[in-house]
């Protein structure tokens, strides 16, 4: 995931020319207090993590003295929001807000282009809202290749239903703001709300940017800023998922491997987008509980399966390990299995207490099966056994014939 | 017949000089693919296979008439390339490429739709027509282990899962007209209903086999066109992931992304729809042969 954390998002939408309210970053209640006397006593903190729905979960505050900030932060700092530990927080200028809107920019999958989102009824139940009024969503999907102009932008804003000055300055906001999503290459950027100030002015009073991360070379500057501890996407990594990213950066331009824990008992390593999906789903259909999710580009295998064997083998409490891809069209299948067997080989496994599974096809499948062979009870499948079955048989073996859910009388 | 690719068909490969292709292009001569020219910057005048190299599209193009252009480029080179061939006026563009940047992508979409071109991709692994031409690592070296002539359109999201299908249909007997993988990426061309649209026009394409994936609004946008009567050959989907719907994701934690799903993207949602369009809907890969079975029986 490549979600900027709050801080980043507000500095970037600034200076892209989106008001934004003025902001501290706190680690301790000792810098939130002084963080609040430096915005004037009054302050709204939050949780900086990298997961939304921080109000929900007691994640942000409004203090008004340093004094309450610093008890505040104290509290909220010992949270944890949706997995994710408090270690620092955001402490934001506290605006008298008199409307909230919202500003989402993201693309459209039908339409293939950007679309802008907007709603003059916004606020952190956006979706109840819309779901009630879908009338109260307006989209602007935008021709990418003439981008949007501030006639436009101002045009839509009126469109929205807003008036006079409050439009022009949406207006500006979405001109802005899609600026930013194109040179930033975001894939996301939502403003939530986009607030009208008692005092008139529109500001993005909260942000965030979810950039593409297949865009990322462009942007070494914002790369920097996704620090591991965005997790993976809706919680923390945990040690294993560590171990696995680390063996995955000895090279990190090629067999890219993706890779998540989970708490099943069967060492799920079924490669391939599409029929990983789908072996995942039939583990689950003939009751298996897969441990893991893994995928690995193709290309030079080896290094990265023997380490990612090791590391997964170690995990406590598994039944079993099924490792898998569809059918090979030009990566050497050899290579891969070469990788596994020689981590097999270092381990001391019973194949009958703790069923090893393959099922890999295509050219070098000969010089796999004889790799495989230098193990008695590893067993290696060809193309004539579909997914299908390799999922069924690592269930039957892992869970000696009786699947979980069928376990009990 | 087939669809979008025959052994008439004259391909174009960009990004000839490449490893990639160097090692793909003997497979695709060697599988009947008409290859007339290739193009990378700066090479003009090579030959790769005895395949003519230029340094342009267009230099490539004063020589060769040209129906299909396959870019073996990188991802964050291939809007330029595939720019390129849509402003020489290429009619079809397949993209290979995983990774292309979301931007890119919708710019190389914006300027096809302006110049009418189709693209096939990103993120395909390619197409083949069995016995005819095949582009792409589809296949493989030996692409008749996966593929064999017959009544039964393919088409994919995911490359993988296309040549396995493609595969299990082999092994029971089962030809195919042509196998199209569409691509996995958010931002793609052609989309299942623009590829049904072609098997339907194909008399030789008797029922079509469907892979989805959650996201988007494809498979809902197919199930649509299939009602309204756009599609009237037998399909047969299989659209995996029900179960990611009661697990905490990502996706789950955006406003936005709520909002722009709001009730499609859903496997379930997707698998009904098509079910209401007559569509027989796989829910595990060894229901796909038989529903084919049947399709093509009745």
């Amino acid at each position: 995931m490549s979600r900027l954390l709050e801080n980043d998002s507000l500095g970037l939408l600034s200076s892209h020319g989106v008001p934004t309210p003025a902001y501290e970053v706190a680690a301790s209640p000792a810098e939130a207090a002084a963080a609040a006397k430096k915005l004037g006593g009054r302050a709204v903190i939050k949780a900086l993590v990298p997961t939304g729905k921080r109000g929900k979960a007691g994640a942000v505050a409004f203090v008004s003295s340093p004094e309450e900030a610093r008890s505040e932060a104290a509290r909220i700092l010992a949270l944890t929001v949706r997995h994710f530990p408090v270690n620092r927080l955001l402490v934001m200028e506290a605006l008298d807000i008199r409307r909230e809107f919202f500003l989402s920019i993201t693309f459209d999958p039908t339409r293939k282009c950007p679309l802008v989102l907007f709603s003059a009824t916004g606020g952190v139940d956006i979706e109840e809202i819309v779901s009630e009024r879908p009338d109260q969503l307006f989209e602007l999907p935008v021709d990418i290749l003439r981008g949007l102009d501030a006639d436009a932008c101002a045009r839509f804003a009126g469109s929205a239903g807003l008036e006079g000055d409050i439009a022009r300055q949406c207006g500006r906001a979405v001109h802005a703001a899609y600026r930013m999503f194109c040179e930033c290459d975001c894939r996301t950027l939502e403003i939530n709300p986009l607030a009208e100030l008692t005092n008139g002015k529109i500001i993005a009073a909260a942000g965030v940017a979810v950039l593409d991360e297949q865009a990322l070379f462009r942007h070494p500057e914002l790369a920097e800023k996704l620090s591991e501890e965005q997790g993976n996407g809706w919680r923390p990594l945990t040690d294993l998922e560590r171990e696995v990213r680390e063996i995955d950066a000895i090279d990190p331009h090629v067999s890219m491997i993706r890779f998540s824990e989970l708490g099943g008992d069967i060492g799920f390593m079924i490669s391939g987008g599409g029929y990983g999906l789908c072996s995942f789903e039939q583990i689950l259909r003939e009751g298996g509980k897969p441990a893991t999710t893994f995928d690995i580009t193709p290309g030079p295998f080896e290094e990265k399966m023997y380490r990612t064997v090791k590391a997964v083998y170690a995990k406590s409490g598994l039944r079993g390990l099924v490792l898998s891809a569809n059918v090979s069209n030009f990566a050497r299948v050899d290579r891969r299995v070469a990788g596994i067997v020689r981590a097999l080989k270092e381990l001391d496994i019973d194949y009958d207490a703790f069923p090893v599974i393959l099922r890999y096809d295509g050219p070098g499948a000969e010089e796999a099966r004889t790799l495989a062979a230098e193990i008695p009870g590893l067993e290696l499948y060809g193309a004539e056994t579909t997914l299908e079955d390799v999922c069924r048989i690592i269930v039957e073996r892992a869970y000696g014939q009786k699947t979980p859910d069928k376990e009990a009388p | 017949m087939s669809i979008l690719l025959d052994e008439t068909t004259r391909v174009l490969i960009q990004g000839t000089t490449g490893a990639e292709a160097r090692r793909l292009i003997p497979t695709m001569l060697g599988y009947g693919t008409n290859i007339v020219a290739g193009m990378s910057p700066g090479k003009g005048g090579e030959t790769v296979s005895g395949i003519p190299v230029y340094s342009t599209v267009a230099d490539a193009l004063k020589e060769h008439e040209v129906d299909l252009s396959v870019l073996f480029i990188p991802a964050r080179f291939a809007r330029d390339a595939a720019v390129e061939a849509i402003e020489a006026g290429v009619p079809r563009v397949n993209i290979i490429a995983e990774g292309v940047p979301h931007h890119d992508a919708a710019q190389i979409l914006a300027r096809a739709r302006a110049a009418g071109t189709l693209i096939i991709g990103p993120n395909s692994q390619g197409m083949l027509s069995p016995g005819k031409a095949k582009v792409g690592g589809t296949g493989g070296e030996v692409p008749d282990l996966m593929f064999t002539p017959g009544p039964v359109g393919v088409v994919s999201r995911s490359g993988g899962m296309g040549a396995e299908i493609s595969l299990a249909l082999t092994r029971a007997g089962i030809g195919q007209s042509t196998y199209i993988a569409i691509g996995g990426d958010l931002l793609i061309g052609a989309e299942f209903v623009d590829i049904l649209k072609l098997f339907e026009k194909d008399p030789d394409t008797k029922s079509v086999v469907m892979f989805g994936e959650p996201g988007t609004a494809r498979e809902e946008r197919a199930a649509e066109f299939i009602a309204s009567g756009g599609f009237t050959k037998p399909l047969v989907a299989m659209i995996p992931g029900e179960f990611m719907e009661t697990q905490e994701t990502p996706a789950a934690q955006s406003h936005t992304g709520s909002l722009i799903e709001r009730g499609v993207g859903a496997p379930s949602g997707k698998k009904r729809l098509l079910r209401e369009a007559g569509v027989r809907v796989a829910e595990k890969f060894s229901e796909i042969v038989p529903l084919v079975r049947e399709s093509l029986a009745g």
